[in-house]
Order: C-alpha cells, then sequence, then structure tokens
C-alpha cells in the first residue's frame, strides 16, 4: 500500500476577476508504510484541499489537482479509490439512520454489495462497533449520543470498509480535551491493529506530537511542505511525555517552522 | 420573562384555541344578533347553522307514479272492472321496490288507454326521499383534490429531484418553472379550458396546475439544502452518481420534501373554489357558486367554513404522518 504525490498543484480561478489563484503549489509526498502521518499548518491554509486531492472527492467544478499526479499504490488516481475513505470533522453521519445502519451504510452500496456477501457485512459492523466501543447503542440515532460517540460511528463507517489508507480531516476538532485524548488512543490501537495509512490533517502541535509517526508542516499561501519530522518514539504517547526534553524541541523545531512560514505571509 | 422559546403546557394552548374561536364567534353573534351588519351581508352564527343542517341532510316529498300495462302484471280481475283497494296495494307495492313503502294512495286500471287496449294499471304515492347536498359536494370536491394530489405528485417529484440532483438539468428548466410561480393561474383558467374543455380534467388539470408551480421548487431546494459533505462522504465511500442522491441526499432532504408536498395540498384547498367555477354540476365550489347567486348568503359561509376545516383536517393528517414518518427532523 502507498500514496504518492507527485508535484501536485492546485489553483481556483479568482472569483471576480480573471486568472487563477495557487493554493496549494507542488507537493512531493510519498507515505509506503502503515503509520500516522499528521498533516500540520494554519488555519486556512490549505490542508483539507490536499486531504480532498487524495480522496478523489473533487466538489469544486474546476479540474483537481491542476498540476501534477497522485498515485495510489502506484497507479495514478483521478476519482474517489476503493482504498481511501475519508472521515470528517462534521462526522458526516446520517440523522436518519441508527448507529447501526451508519456503519453498515457504505456496505449498502452497490459496489460493495457485490464483493461481500450478507453474513460478512453483518459481522464487520458488529466486529466495527464493538471495536469502538458503540455496541450497546447500535439502535440508537447519532442525535442521541456525544460528539466523541459520533466520531466513533464515522471511523467505524470508514474502517468498515477496510481500507488501506485514511484521511481524516481534523476528525477530533470538535471535541473535548478529555474526550478528544479517549479518541486519540482509539485511534492509535485501531491504526495498529488494521495497519492502515493514516493522513490526519490538524493545526494543533501537540496533536501532531501525540499521534505522529510523522509531522509534515505545511506553509502557508500557497501550500507546501515546509519541513518533514520524523517521530520515532513508542505509542501511545502521555501528556507527561509531551513534556520530555525530546518532545520540547521538536516542538521548537515544529513552531519555528510554522512561524517562518505565516510570517512570510505577512510580509 | 417573555421566552419566545418556552413550550406552552397542553391545556393552555387547548384554552388558548378554543377561546379565539370562542371570540370570533361571540363578535359575530353581536354584530348580527344586534343588527350591526344585515343578515343580508353577514348572515347569523344560528342561520348559518340551520343551512348547516340543512344541506347536512333535507328531506321532501315527492309523488311518484308507476304505470304497467296489465300484460306485464298478473292481476286477476275482469275487464272495465274497478280495483279494490286491498289488491290495489297488493299488486302496486311489488312495483315500487323500496322497503320504505307499505301501502299505496292512489290506485285505479284504466280500461281505455288507446295504446293499452288490454289495460293499464297507474299506482301513485308520496315518496319521502332526503340527501345531503353538503356531503355530496364534499366527496366531489375530496376526489379532486386527492386526484389532482397524485398526478402533481408524480410529475412534481420526480422533476423536483431531478432539478435538486444535477445543475445542469436544473439550468434547463428552472428558467421554465420558476417564473411560473408568479404567474397568475386564475388568469390561466380560460386557456385551460380552450384547451381542455370543461370537463373532470380541466379542473384536475387547474388544480395540479396551481399547486406543481411551488412543489418543483420547493422539492429542488429540499435536496439542495442538503449539506454538501453527506454527498461528497456518499461519493467517497463508493457510491455512485444516482446512489449518492437516492441513498445520501434524498432521505436527508425527505422532511422538507413532506413539508412541500403538505403546502401543496393547502395551497390546491383554496384552489377547488376556482377550479370548480365553471360548470361544476358537484362539488364545493359549486355550492357556493350556486348559493351566491341565490344571495343564500348563509349556504356560502357553510361552503367556505367546510372548506377551510377539512384543509384544516388534511394539514393535520399529514403533518402527523411526517412527524411519524421522520422523528430525527426535529432532533437536528
Amino acid at each position: 500500500m502507498s500514496i504518492k504525490m507527485d508535484n501536485v498543484g492546485q489553483s481556483f480561478p479568482k472569483p471576480d476577476e480573471e486568472g487563477m489563484v495557487c493554493i496549494v503549489d507542488s507537493i512531493d509526498l510519498e507515505i509506503n508504510e502503515p503509520s500516522i502521518n499528521m498533516l500540520l499548518g494554519p488555519s486556512g491554509c490549505g490542508k483539507s484541499t490536499i486531504l480532498k486531492m487524495m480522496g478523489g472527492v473533487r466538489p469544486f467544478g474546476v479540474a483537481c489537482p491542476t498540476a501534477g499526479e497522485i498515485f495510489i499504490n502506484g497507479e495514478a488516481c483521478h476519482g474517489p479509490h476503493n482504498d481511501v475513505v475519508m472521515v470528517f470533522q462534521k462526522y458526516a453521519n446520517r440523522p436518519d439512520l441508527s448507529i447501526w445502519d451508519n456503519v453498515a451504510f457504505p456496505l449498502t452500496l452497490s459496489l460493495w454489495k457485490k464483493r461481500i456477501p450478507p453474513q460478512e457485512r453483518e459481522e464487520r459492523v458488529r466486529e466495527m462497533l464493538e471495536a469502538v466501543g458503540l455496541a450497546d447503542k447500535a439502535a440508537l440515532r447519532p442525535s442521541q449520543l456525544s460528539g466523541g460517540q459520533n466520531q466513533r460511528v464515522a471511523l467505524a463507517r470508514a474502517l468498515v470498509l477496510r481500507p488501506k489508507i485514511i484521511l481524516m480531516d481534523e476528525p477530533f476538532g470538535a471535541l473535548d480535551a478529555q474526550t478528544r485524548e479517549e479518541m486519540q488512543h482509539l485511534l492509535i490501537e485501531l491504526q495498529e491493529k488494521h495497519n492502515c495509512i493514516i493522513v490526519f490533517v490538524t493545526h494543533d502541535v501537540e496533536e501532531a506530537l501525540l499521534l505522529g509517526d510523522r509531522v509534515i508542516v505545511l506553509s502557508t499561501k500557497p501550500a507546501t511542505i515546509a519541513e518533514n519530522f520524523e517521530i520515532n518514539e513508542p505509542k501511545p504517547r502521555s501528556s507527561i511525555w509531551l513534556g520530555s526534553t525530546y518532545a520540547n524541541q521538536q516542538r521548537e523545531k515544529i513552531l519555528s517552522v510554522l512561524h517562518a512560514s505565516t510570517s512570510k505571509d505577512f510580509q | 420573562m417573555w421566552n419566545p422559546y418556552l413550550p406552552l403546557s397542553k391545556s393552555t394552548k387547548r384554552i388558548s384555541t378554543f377561546g379565539s374561536l370562542a371570540f370570533v364567534l361571540f363578535l359575530w353573534s353581536l354584530l348580527s344578533g344586534l343588527n350591526i351588519i344585515g343578515p343580508d351581508k353577514l348572515p347569523s352564527p344560528w342561520d348559518v347553522g340551520k343551512a348547516f343542517a340543512t344541506l347536512t341532510w333535507s328531506e321532501t316529498d315527492q309523488q311518484k307514479t308507476v304505470e304497467r300495462s296489465l300484460k306485464e302484471v298478473t292481476i286477476e280481475i275482469e275487464k272495465d272492472a274497478i280495483l279494490p283497494a286491498e289488491q290495489c296495494n297488493q299488486v302496486c307495492v311489488p312495483l315500487y321496490d323500496n322497503p320504505a313503502i307499505q301501502s299505496i294512495e292512489e290506485c285505479e286500471i284504466d280500461w281505455k288507454d288507446e295504446q293499452y287496449p288490454e289495460g293499464i294499471l297507474w299506482c301513485s304515492t308520496k315518496i319521502v326521499e332526503g340527501q345531503s347536498l353538503l356531503w355530496e359536494a364534499t366527496y366531489w370536491s375530496v376526489s379532486r383534490v386527492f386526484l389532482a394530489t397524485l398526478a402533481t405528485l408524480l410529475i412534481g417529484l420526480p422533476m423536483g429531484i431531478l432539478m435538486g440532483a444535477s445543475t445542469r438539468i436544473n439550468a434547463l428548466l428552472s428558467p421554465i418553472v420558476d417564473p411560473l410561480r408568479s404567474t397568475p393561474v386564475v388568469a390561466i383558467l380560460p386557456i385551460l379550458v380552450i384547451w381542455l374543455g370543461i370537463g373532470e380534467v380541466m379542473k384536475i388539470a387547474f388544480l395540479v396546475l396551481g399547486a406543481i408551480v411551488f412543489l418543483i421548487p420547493m422539492v429542488r431546494d429540499a435536496l439542495q439544502a442538503v449539506p454538501q459533505t453527506y454527498w461528497i462522504s456518499a461519493r467517497d465511500l463508493g457510491a455512485t452518481e444516482w446512489e449518492s442522491v437516492q441513498k445520501a441526499v434524498l432521505p436527508m432532504a425527505m422532511p422538507r420534501i413532506a413539508d412541500a408536498i403538505i403546502a401543496s395540498v393547502s395551497i390546491m384547498w383554496t384552489y377547488i373554489t376556482v377550479a370548480e367555477y365553471v360548470n361544476a354540476e358537484k362539488g364545493l365550489g359549486q355550492l357556493i357558486q350556486n348559493a351566491k347567486r341565490f344571495s343564500a348568503m348563509d349556504q356560502v359561509f357553510v361552503g367556505i367554513i367546510v372548506i377551510v376545516a377539512l384543509a384544516l383536517v388534511t394539514y393535520q393528517l399529514m403533518v402527523k404522518l411526517k412527524q411519524s414518518l421522520y422523528p430525527w427532523e426535529s432532533e437536528l
């Protein structure tokens, strides 16, 4: 399994005038090993756009990407890939379906219906609900769950397809600190169990340090890769680890790169 | 403190509802009781009540005669003889074929009829016939609204869904559909009469036209109001384009589509009188038209009240149905 971005760029037409504005510029990125990869950058820098390009979801009405090529498992990819699944900050859980049906939703699509026999579909849903700790809530609706539980549902729905690559767009951004920590641990656990590549967008340096095997710091306007940090520390990492000298050093380095790239924007 | 979000208790709500209705009734009684507004302009509530009762059930006496050639009835009688009263009943009662008739008022045999030289039996009696004009009119109007609703949904729902799901189809059809929303539908009635005649087809087509110009844009807007995340998410999980509409966007849009349907049916009730303006033999609109012609203001009021009541009942039923079908909407 691998995901590779080869000199990828994205420009949008300016809303009121002629010409294009470049949002993402010449991104070169290659991920070959199961790992958690944090895309870290200031709000509005184009992180989500990069993620949408990887997911092959193009809701913009313009060509995407406008430059370069994205390869999934070595093959150039121009649409939603079956091995790639996205998780959104706002969960995208269906309010009209029960938790069970929400998780089972992808399996009702003709693409997966053909490939997965009914009995296995049911087993997968049950297994995923247990993995995220919501087996007893299967009959409830999303409105009856908390924000953290809803994000668990979204995770279960993504994992029920057993994807090789999961793209997460600030999935824990709306959660309180305690729930976020729980979810981070759950994510690490699930990633190790399913052995998949996770690309995780965040603007939170501490979250990046706690979760990432690799932290990719983005500069802004246009978004380019400013620096790549490898963090080879055992997981899960605690808040005490965050106070360690090593973590502090990494944090300082990341922040200085972020500051350099944003101050460029002000000049 | 005044709080516009505070829900009212059930009893407060009930008291308010009946209170305001009672106030209107009181004011109405006062105005017509003290003759402030004359009965030619505002019939009193009791007159309207009486008219309601008459329209609901009225009985009329009718003289009904039956004639039969003696060839067709078996009767033992000599030529030129007079029919005794007992035999008269025996022979005539079965001819009416009506269980309410047990005896006959008059009967005789005419032996000198030119057409029937063998003799003709002639029976005559009064029959009390009851009829409910209101029930008949309601039945016809409800049937028309029901058929028009079916047709509107059959045409309007697919069109609205297609327009909401595809910006191309929307761009193609909205220049036709959107201006129709502000077209005076009533002014189109004469055109419909020319095209479709004065029969039932014209009336139902008029109701459909009046409602569908609102239904289609509302259904389209319902689909477009669904957050894009659901569409993106479905596509990302492997849904085809049609599947992402059918399995993700459409179910999410259903409560608003249901609202659109409820609104269209309400609109139809306001148009029913206009639809029945031309050549209606039966219907609530025709009942009002007829009463107006004879200056029977009380009957006009009955017609209006019945239409409003029917519209309210259908509205409440549909809202209840919607709430039970989509309970999750109020939880959003």
